[in-house]
C-alpha cells in the first residue's frame, strides 16, 4: 500500500469525522442534510482507500439518499420524552464507547493476512450477494420494501386521519 | 505512511461514538436518528478494515458485502423512521 492511498485515507477519515461531528452537533435540517452529505463523501473515500470500490459507490448513494431525507423540510420534528439528565448520561456513555473501542483496537493482536481482490471487486462481491449469499440479498431487499412502503403507508394514513 | 488496521478501528471508532452521542444527545428524535446511519458506516468500515488487512482463509470480501448491507439498512431505517415522524402540515 503506498503513501498516496495511505494520504487518501487519513484525509477521507478526517473528513468523515467531521462531518459526522456536524451530524452530532449542527442544529438546523440543511446543515445536518449537509454533515450527512460530507460524511458519505469521507466515506466513500475510506472505501476506495480500503479497495472497497463497489462499497464506496454504494455508501456514495445511500448517504446521498439519507442526507437528501434529513434535510428535508416535510417531516414534523417530535420531542424526546427523555430528560435532560439521561441525554447527558447517554452523551457521557458515548464516550466511554468510544473509549472502550479504541482501548480494545489499540490493545488488540490482529491476524494479518494479504489481501487478493481488486481494487472495485464487482465480480467477486456480485458472486457473493447473488450465489454465496442469495438469501440474505433477498432479506434486505424485503427490508428495504417494508421500510419504504410502511413509511408511505403511515404517511397516508396520518394524512387521511387530519 | 500506511494504514493499519488499528487506524481504521479508531476511524470506525470515532464513527460509532459520534453517531451514539448524536443519538443520546439530540432532543429531536428526528434528529437523533441521523446518529443511525453514522453507527452503521462506523460498523461498515471495520468490516471492510478486515475484509483488507485481516480475513485470511476463506472468501475475503465478507466484510466488504456487509457493509454494502449495512449502508442499504441505514438509508432503509431513516426513511422508515421519517416516515413514522409524520409529515408536517400546513400552518
Amino acid at each position: 500500500m503506498d503513501s498516496l492511498h495511505a494520504i487518501g485515507f487519513y484525509v477521507s477519515s478526517g473528513v468523515s469525522l467531521a462531518g459526522a461531528l456536524g451530524v452530532a452537533l449542527l442544529g438546523g435540517r440543511d446543515l445536518r442534510g449537509a454533515s450527512m452529505a460530507v460524511v458519505g463523501v469521507g466515506l466513500a473515500g475510506i472505501y476506495i482507500s480500503l479497495s472497497a470500490g463497489l462499497v464506496a459507490a454504494v455508501a456514495l448513494v445511500c448517504y446521498a439518499g439519507c442526507a437528501l431525507l434529513v434535510a428535508s423540510p416535510l417531516y414534523r420534528p417530535m420531542a424526546s420524552v427523555v430528560g435532560p439528565l439521561w441525554r447527558q448520561v447517554g452523551a457521557v456513555g458515548a464516550a466511554g464507547l468510544l473509549a472502550v473501542l479504541v482501548y480494545s483496537a489499540f490493545r488488540g493482536d490482529f491476524v494479518h493476512a494479504n489481501f487478493y481482490g481488486g481494487a472495485f471487486g464487482v465480480a467477486n462481491l456480485g458472486r457473493l450477494f447473488f450465489a454465496h449469499d442469495a438469501l440474505s440479498t433477498e432479506a434486505l431487499a424485503v427490508l428495504v420494501l417494508v421500510a419504504f412502503a410502511g413509511a408511505t403507508a403511515v404517511w397516508r394514513v396520518r394524512e387521511r386521519t387530519r | 505512511m500506511t494504514i493499519s488496521l488499528v487506524a481504521v478501528f479508531f476511524v470506525a471508532a470515532g464513527l460509532i461514538a459520534a453517531g451514539a452521542f448524536a443519538a443520546a444527545w439530540r432532543r429531536d428524535v428526528t434528529a437523533a436518528l441521523a446518529g443511525v446511519p453514522l453507527m452503521f458506516a462506523g460498523a461498515g468500515v471495520a468490516f471492510a478494515g478486515v475484509a483488507r488487512f485481516a480475513a485470511a482463509g476463506g472468501p475475503q470480501l465478507f466484510g466488504q458485502e456487509f457493509a454494502v448491507v449495512l449502508a442499504i439498512a441505514a438509508t432503509a431505517l431513516v426513511a422508515l423512521g421519517l416516515g413514522i415522524a409524520g409529515r408536517e402540515g400546513p400552518r
